[in-house]
């Protein structure tokens, strides 16, 4: 096992090498000038390119890439163009809010979903798995800035039971700090509430027609311990894998989340890092958006062998 | 009694029992003493010289003072200045800083410190770069005094040095302001009435300050950049809110205090909200810019510029820009400021009156126009600037012009229009902007308005009639001559069309009642705000 995850830890770093380059290239070949930005509107064409110069930006592609990975490669993710701040400290300052987001939100979702999802498989066809079902169709068709706003609209400005916008950290208080969480939470989980209740309910339907199950109603097993013992043990592995796979896309959606919700996590970081340009902050997160791709893979993997016994590597 | 009043009573009642202190009423000071404020646009970085940004002068001038400042009159008045004197051949300028100026870190200001600072606006600043120009020396006498020796008289020194267009004459320590003004600096200390917390800065989220205790105000009352920078509060933290309607609800719910832009469709909302004040922001307002390439066919051509002012409908452009808030714009037939003392209409006739399309269309085809693409770059993620290129679009599409729109976003088009090659090699024929009003008062700091060829904005417009003009206005000894050459420097343009002027228009400010002291100007001004 230490042999097979040190080999896949060591898989990601040309994984990440090529992304890298794919996402360096890709914005070098894109339009776009942060010099532009920087100097302001009233500012001279002739500031403007001496800004561009000063930042380097004026050199060659390879010379800009060279760089580049000779910093990466002594562990140092570079500059901001704009703050002048390590890309590591900005990430550093922005990580805790997003972890929480989606920490928060995972935990909401599996704790809801996963009963929701046993529930309708075992009402299957009744009126409870119809409602649990047309939730599950609301929770994929509703965008997330939609259902921000109405929660916000609701929570914060009618009833003023949470706050509209803003993180604490943790280091100030629980409750302060899940007090701001509980909307964008909630926003952000409504999809994956949905989506892990359907895996759920779709592989549970399939397991409870498996033989053992029959035998264990056989044997005089009652509800509950068919379904969360027999049934659920052996329906983990898919939605162990959409849970997985919803780690990843949490970061996708914590963009919108964050936004909406004025959270300074890393999904606005890395949206005010596009629309200004800021090359060395969309690198790095990047490549540390690729990491977590590769470690949450590899979890799921492992994960894989703690519930199936006959999954080996 | 709603369920956070209830969980806050429940801590408070906590931390009473905990510390025999009263805790509700020490919590309520702290926040009157800290106002929260969503500015117009991220703080991304803070070099006000490095970077012109408005929301970098903005935050700037509560950090860093400047030796004379704007009143609301738009007249220059000492600041950190003591006094000012002249030679008699216009030459040699010396000044005296008042005494008790101190930085954020205790030092003393020293002329020293004015005499790099000086230097390294004047490499960045339009009228600094006049100065340099013609400057013969720039060095300090003693402590408190420093000379600046010209080549040719400057009549317009001290608006150059108090004026509120960036980049502003911000004084920084010596060892700061010797920074390349082409490199940001990485230390933000002035002597300013707040200081910026560095520690608790998360770019894209929130800066703050806070009150600089050794800062002695001027006596006199403020006004704009001008007077006694009296701060009423201790802390001042700037809340980026990328989405308008989260600020809208925060600013209702009592999170935030001060909303420095809401955007006109939340402003009805606001409005109903007897908790909310909300007023125009800024009395100079904002300048629409639809900018022409005069280097490529077929603007290279007056008469195809011309044609553009026949057909023109401001008010188009204008509701586009604002909705239908009628207090929200003006028609503007010419290139300034208006309600400035030097705005005039001179020439402005052929944006006034019924609009002419086929008198356009004739004058178009005189200028040799046969349906070549216009490239029209249009930044979508700016709704000021994707709202003139809709309408932009329309009119030239009713002229019988061939529009390439390339619909991009503000970085591109930052990229794209300094392009000077053909449209059909990567370049451009039309692109839009927009100036603040406070910019565009007077020739000083209207980058937009020259005509110097490639020295000039994009579009690189080359214009003598128009340069003459601007140089009979730096040169005028006083208001009558200034408003003679701002006459024939609006006629000189608007025959020429350095760039079609789609109108004037305004935004609101909103605020909590519980604010107070907030006055209508160019930029935030938070000296003598306070809540209760």
């Amino acid at each position: 096992m230490f042999v097979y995850i040190s080999r896949r830890i060591l898989a990601t770093i040309p994984v990440m090498a090529v992304v890298a380059l794919f996402v360096f290239s890709l914005l070098y070949i894109a339009p776009g000038d942060p010099a532009a930005v920087i100097a302001g509107d009233q500012a001279s064409p002739a500031d403007v390119e001496k800004i561009r110069q000063s930042l380097g930006l004026d050199r060659p592609f390879l010379v800009q890439f060279g760089e580049w990975v000779w910093k990466l490669v002594h562990f140092d993710l570079g500059t901001s163009i704009f703050t002048g701040l390590p890309v590591t400290a900005l990430i550093a300052q922005r990580i805790e809010p997003t972890l929480s987001l989606m920490i928060v939100t995972l935990i909401l979702a599996v704790s809801i979903a996963v009963p929701l999802g046993v529930m309708a498989a075992w009402q299957v066809g009744t009126w409870i798995d119809r409602a649990i079902m047309a939730f599950a169709v609301f929770g994929f068709s509703v965008p997330v800035f939609v259902v921000g706003y109405l929660l916000a609209y609701f929570f914060a400005l009618e009833l003023e039971w949470l706050p509209v916008q803003g993180y604490t950290p943790i280091a100030q208080g629980l409750w302060p700090w899940f007090e701001n969480l509980i909307l964008p939470s909630i926003a952000l989980g409504c999809v994956y509430i949905a989506l892990i209740a359907r895996i759920t309910r779709a592989t549970m339907l399939e397991v409870l027609q498996q033989d053992y199950v029959r035998t264990a109603r056989a044997k005089g097993v009652s509800q509950g311990g068919i379904l969360f013992v027999h049934a659920l043990k052996n329906a983990a592995v898919p939605i162990v894998t959409v849970i997985g796979i919803g780690i990843a896309l949490l970061i996708g959606g914590a963009v919108v989340t964050e936004s909406v919700f004025a959270i300074p996590g890393l999904g606005r970081l890395t949206v005010d890092a596009i629309l200004r340009r800021d090359y060395p902050v969309i690198q790095g997160l990047v490549l540390l958006f690729s990491f977590v791709y590769v470690l949450v893979n590899l979890a799921i993997d492992l994960v894989y062998t703690l519930v199936d016994p006959r999954i080996r590597y | 009694m709603d369920r956070r009043d209830f969980i806050k009573a429940g801590a408070g009642m906590s931390a009473l029992a905990a510390s025999g202190l009263s805790a509700p009423a020490l919590s309520q000071g702290v926040a009157a003493k800290t106002l929260r404020f969503v500015p117009q646009a991220n703080l991304a970085n803070f070099d006000p010289i490095w970077g012109t940004q408005y929301v970098v002068r903005n935050a700037a001038a509560m950090v860093w003072d400047t030796l004379y400042g704007v009143d609301d009159k738009l007249v220059p008045q000492r600041q950190m200045a003591e006094s000012e004197e002249v030679s008699a051949d216009g030459l040699t300028w010396t000044f005296k800083l008042r005494s008790g100026l101190k930085f954020h870190d205790g030092t003393p200001v020293l002329a020293r410190d004015c005499v790099a600072s000086l230097a390294r606006w004047s490499a960045r600043d339009p009228m600094g770069l006049m100065l340099k120009a013609i400057q013969e020396e720039l060095v300090a006498v003693d402590d408190t005094t420093f000379r600046w020796k010209l080549k040719k008289p400057y009549p317009k020194m001290l608006l150059a040095l108090g004026k509120n267009n960036a980049p502003c004459t911000f004084i920084m320590p010596e060892r700061i302001a010797k920074t390349d003004p082409f490199t940001q600096i990485s230390e933000y200390i002035g002597s300013g009435p707040m200081k910026f917390v560095r520690g608790d800065w998360v770019p894209g989220a929130k800066a703050v300050f806070e009150r600089f205790a050794d800062y002695v105000p001027r006596s006199e009352p403020a006004s704009w950049l001008a007077g006694g920078k009296k701060m009423l509060v201790d802390r001042i933290e700037w809340l980026i809110m990328p989405d308008p309607a989260t600020a809208s609800a925060a600013l209702q719910n009592g999170e935030v205090d001060w909303w420095e832009n809401p955007i006109a469709d939340l402003v009805p909302v606001l409005k109903r909200n007897r908790n909310i004040r909300v007023d125009i922001g800024d009395p100079l307002g904002n300048i629409g810019a639809f900018r022409l390439n005069h280097l490529h066919p077929p603007f290279n051509d007056v008469r195809a510029r011309r044609a553009l002012l026949m057909a023109l409908n401001q008010e188009d452009f204008m509701r586009a820009i604002v909705g239908s808030d009628d207090n929200l714009w003006k028609p503007l037939p010419g290139y300034f400021t208006p309600g400035t003392p030097l705005y005039n209409e001179e020439g402005g006739e052929i944006l006034k009156g019924p609009r002419d399309i086929e008198g356009a269309k004739k004058l178009l085809a005189e200028s040799g126009y046969s349906g070549q693409p216009i490239t029209m770059v249009v930044a979508q993620d700016q709704p000021i600037t994707k709202a003139q290129g809709d309408v932009a679009a329309d009119l030239l599409k009713k002229l019988g012009m061939n529009v390439d729109f390339v619909a991009t976003d503000w970085g591109t088009t930052g990229q794209r229009r300094a392009v000077k090659a053909p449209p059909a090699q990567g370049g451009w024929n039309i692109f839009f902007s927009w100036h603040a009003g406070a910019d565009c008062i007077n020739p000083a700091s209207y980058t937009a308005i020259r005509a110097n060829g490639d020295g000039a904005w994009f579009g690189w417009p080359n214009i003598p009639a128009v340069e003459q003009q601007v140089t009979n206005w730096f040169d005028a000894k006083n208001i009558d001559e200034e408003k003679v050459a701002m006459r024939a420097l609006n006629k000189a343009a608007l025959d020429n069309v350095v760039f079609v002027p789609p109108g004037f228009f305004l935004g609101y400010t909103a605020w909590r009642s519980n604010v107070s002291g907030i006055v209508k100007g160019p930029l935030p001004f938070f000296w003598g705000v306070s809540k209760s």
